[in-house]
């Protein structure tokens, strides 16, 4: 459907339903890729999804209904069935009507026509060089490649339309020999920008460099973590974050707006439409806006729904889907080669979860790309270990940020980090 | 509608031949979901949701193409059948295909899940009613911050039928009561909560799982547990019980024995497994004691939907007897692979818009034939910890090196328990751990889990299976706290 189309769907619930305040939602997503594992296609696939959400709400409670069966003609049979959940709901002490109309949505240009017609030829000869390279260098490779769209439309009762479209293209690489192994990711919206040959390349050299893994040895060490390692961390800072949970003493932020979380070096923000490309609107239909959340090592704001932002005075915020983190300028390689006495490399984590929630404490693996470096040269890979760590602890002690780089809807830098004990 | 959706999948079918595909299937799926959500002590959210639509899966000179579209629109499901047919064609034009699928009966027939109480027809103000006594349990207490009281309902009609003969359906309830309560004191946070998760059943099964009760427990041992000290450190004795073995064994035995990943399928994503093919019927796993059987034909399992997405039916075997490895788990295509005739039936999709993958069956720890009580177990423990329930979690990607939480735990000593801890971790390698099994209590100890979200995949995609273990111990395992 067209945009216009997603639109008069909406517009034909808000104009049927029969109660005062009403937020209604279109949206389809469309996503083919090619996955592939020892040197082989296992899938090759082609999803659609149309979806209509409809929040009701009387004054006092409120109610949502969602279905895949859509079309103007069904819509009275919809809202009759929304009608009954809604009939049937209990008062809600924090009912919100809709966000206020002449919400002024950021226009957002994360479309590109090319990758929306998700060519099979593309990604499935993308999939076919990754896996002949592999092949000559006695490799296996898996990943997946691929791309979708999503185009969503949303109205409210308070007078809100507006339509969101966008693109995006990726290619999920790991290549290994027996222990050896190596990952990257690639994203964008467009699939043309996609560096896929380059990085084919470099995820065999990478193996070939893998070789001869060691123990690491017990003792102190700097950490220099690539962006995609810092981009497996930092969600865990941006899930704990909300104000309210916060409020209610029940995560690592309680009690700290204004007050410094981690070290000076870092700062944290979303941007809307900027080199990350966000969402204009949450699912209320709230308007987007870019906001620093972390500067400095201080927090500076939380996230916060409509209703606890009316009750503690503050301003009501989501995160728009993109975190970006501040960088500075050179490679890992630049900084790698500035490295004095001993330190690790990470490429990347693995299988990361939280260990305590309110001390933000987690706990994971390293999964290949991890090498002892000493006075600025890599030594020797080293076996995977589990580590146990605090991120907020772990980002107040960086020495040097690097320049960021696009991990999907992250901007995240290389960092050397001061020592720890491992 | 059962009716309509097989006459669609008929037709589907009848496309596909029509088309000249190698082989084909077709799911066309509908899902009525209902979900009911206390924050506190206030309806927080209350979504009704109707999911349906048709995925086609195709062979075309040996390469898999998928389709899929939502809606039974006979229009835009035939475009569905061309873009399988297309996207295969693009796989087959650059790399030879070799997919090759077991052997299988075709099976003609209907299977209703087991449902006493049809939860859709209970009145929601029944269901919202309870949900606000058991949200005003656990608020009964200034110390409880916060608080999550979830009720899910779901009825799965689904079809399959494929190329070959196959056309089954299956009529599915999938109930979970949840709650959860998190205690704040003296700067710290900690949780208690039901976990036994979902089930193949009704509205009997919330009357069952008594979240009245289970409020009450939840609130004491939160209150509990966020005032007790920090565990122990060093090297003891582990007791565990069914609800938190049920992630252990998930994680360090369910995925290892998965076939897609010792065939490398999963390594860009869920990984791989420390197994080879030919550690089958030989390698030892866990102690002599240890018997892990799968099973999806469990009456309330919720991976037993008669029919895998493969059209293989539900099964039961041995995946590790007398402390032996016996047989990865296995779907039509992976099973020839992994030197089998046939499919264990582990083939399923998150959803009829999911290309279907291997994954984990519905399985258990199998209890101990004496008699013997958690207590017997405890009483024979010096220093130890009593773990219930599931917390943190992280394990490597050949499943070896783990390290697990739980949500309520007890120091024992001299035999007894003695005092509520927190912030409690083990840390072992799999086959160290099951190893060091040494008691497991009859079965009537015995707890289930029923998971709704197990996760693998590229798109990721979530994955359903019940897991039950009777009270275990372990010995000489390395605890430690929290992030040290």
């Amino acid at each position: 459907m067209t945009g216009k189309e997603l639109l008069e769907v909406v517009e034909a619930v808000l104009d049927r339903a029969r109660v005062p305040d009403v937020v209604a939602s279109l949206s389809e997503h469309r996503e083919a890729a090619v996955r592939f594992g020892q040197n082989r296609i296992t899938q090759n696939m082609d999803k659609f999804e149309r979806k209509l959400r409809i929040t009701l709400g009387d004054g006092e409670k409120q109610s949502v209904y969602s279905t895949h069966r859509i079309d103007v003609d069904a819509i009275p049979d919809i809202l009759a069935k929304a009608m009954e959940m809604l009939r049937t709901a209990s008062p809600d002490p924090e009912y919100m009507p809709p966000v206020e109309g002449g919400q002024v949505y950021p226009i957002v240009d994360a479309w590109d026509d090319e990758t929306a017609r998700m060519d099979p030829k593309e990604r499935t000869e993308a999939a076919a060089l990754a896996v002949s390279t592999a092949q000559a260098g006695g490799m296996e490779a898996s990943g997946l490649v691929g791309g979708s769209y999503a185009n969503t439309a949303i109205g409210t009762s308070t007078g809100n339309l507006a339509v969101h479209c966008a693109t995006e293209a990726y290619m999920r690489l790991t290549m290994d020999r027996g222990k050896p192994s190596s990952f990257r990711l690639l994203t964008s919206d467009t699939w043309g920008e996609l560096p896929v040959e380059e990085t084919i390349r470099q995820v065999a050299d990478e193996v070939e460099a893998d070789q001869d893994q060691h123990d690491l040895e017990p003792g102190e060490y700097s950490l220099l973590f690539e962006p995609q390692a810092v981009a497996d961390l930092v969600p865990f800072i941006a899930w704990s974050l909300n104000a309210r949970p916060a409020d209610e003493g029940l995560t690592a932020f309680s009690g700290k707006l204004g007050e410094k979380v981690t070290g000076e070096k870092f700062s944290m923000r979303s941007e809307v439409n900027g080199i990350l490309k966000g969402n204009p609107f949450n699912e209320e239909g709230l308007a987007a806006r870019d906001a620093l959340w972390i500067e400095n090592g201080k927090l500076l704001a939380q996230p916060c729904t409509r209703f606890w932002a009316k009750e503690t005075g503050r301003e009501p915020l989501f995160i728009p889907g993109t975190l970006a983190i501040a960088g500075g300028s050179g490679s890992t390689g630049d900084i790698l080669r500035g490295v004095k006495g001993r330190a690790i490399l990470f490429r990347r984590f693995w299988y990361i979860r939280f260990v305590d929630q309110k001390e933000l404490s987690l706990t994971g693996m390293t999964r290949d790309g991890v090498f002892l470096v000493e006075d600025g040269r890599v030594v020797h890979p080293l076996k995977d270990f589990r580590w146990n760590w605090k991120p907020l602890d772990l980002f107040s002690r960086i020495q040097v940020l690097g320049e960021p780089e696009k991990k999907w809807q992250l901007s995240v830098p290389p960092m050397l980090l001061g020592p720890v004990v491992l | 509608m059962i009716e309509d959706m097989k006459e669609l999948a008929e037709r589907v079918i009848g496309q596909l031949h029509h088309r000249g595909v190698d082989f084909g299937d077709a799911r066309v799926e509908n899902t009525d979901l209902e979900n009911l959500t206390f924050r506190k002590q206030r309806l927080a959210e209350a979504e009704l949701q109707v999911e349906r639509g048709v995925g086609v899966r195709v062979l075309v000179g040996g390469c898999w193409g998928f389709a899929s579209c939502t809606g039974f629109d006979a229009a835009e499901v035939e475009s569905t059948v061309d873009r399988a047919v297309e996207v295969a064609g693009a796989g087959a034009g650059v790399m030879e295909g070799s997919v090759r699928l077991s052997e299988e009966v075709p099976s003609v027939g209907h299977y209703d899940g087991p449902c006493a109480i049809d939860p859709f027809k209970v009145p929601r103000t029944e269901k919202l009613d309870l949900m606000a006594r058991a949200a005003d349990i656990m608020h009964a207490s200034d110390l409880i911050s916060m608080s999550w009281t979830n009720l899910r309902f779901e009825r799965k009609k689904r079809v399959f039928g494929n190329t070959q003969g196959t056309l089954v359906s299956s009529d599915l309830v999938f109930t979970m009561p949840l709650i959860n309560a998190y205690a704040v004191h003296d700067g710290d946070m900690q949780s208690r909560g039901f976990q036994d998760g979902a089930r193949i059943a009704g509205w009997e099964w919330v009357q069952e799982a008594d979240l009245l009760l289970w409020a009450e427990k939840a609130r004491e041992e939160a209150i509990m547990k966020v005032k007790a000290p920090e565990g122990p450190t060093g090297t003891m004795d582990l007791v565990l019980d069914g609800t938190h073995l049920s992630l252990t064994m998930h994680e360090s035995v369910g995925h290892p024995t998965e076939s897609d990943r010792v065939l490398g399928w999963e390594a860009s994503m869920a990984g791989r497994t420390f197994l080879n093919i030919d550690d089958q019927e030989s390698l030892k796993y866990g102690s002599d004691i240890v018997n892990f059987i799968a099973d999806n034909t469990m009456p309330y399992g919720v991976a037993s939907w008669g029919w895998d997405d493969d059209g293989v039916p539900g099964q039961k075997w041995y995946t590790v007897r007398n402390g032996i490895f016996q047989q990865f788990g296995s779907v039509r295509e992976t099973a020839l692979l992994v030197g089998r005739k046939h499919s264990t039936g582990c083939c399923r999709a998150q959803d009829f818009a999911s290309f279907p993958i291997n994954r984990q069956p519905n399985f258990y720890l199998e209890p101990g034939s004496a008699p013997v009580t958690p207590d017997d177990l405890i009483s024979d423990v010096e220093k130890g910890v009593y773990i219930e329930g599931r917390g943190s979690f992280s394990i490597d990607q050949r499943r070896v090196n783990f390290q697990f939480g739980g949500d309520m735990f007890w120091e024992i000593r001299n035999g007894k328990k003695v005092q509520p801890l927190k912030k409690v971790i083990y840390r072992s390698r799999t086959r160290d751990f099951w190893g060091s099994c040494d008691g497991i209590a009859d079965s009537s100890s015995f707890r289930t889990m029923g998971l709704l979200t197990c996760g693998k995949g590229e798109p990721m995609q979530a994955a359903r299976m019940t897991h039950g273990a009777s009270t275990s111990r372990f010995r000489d395992i390395e605890v430690g706290r929290g992030a040290e």
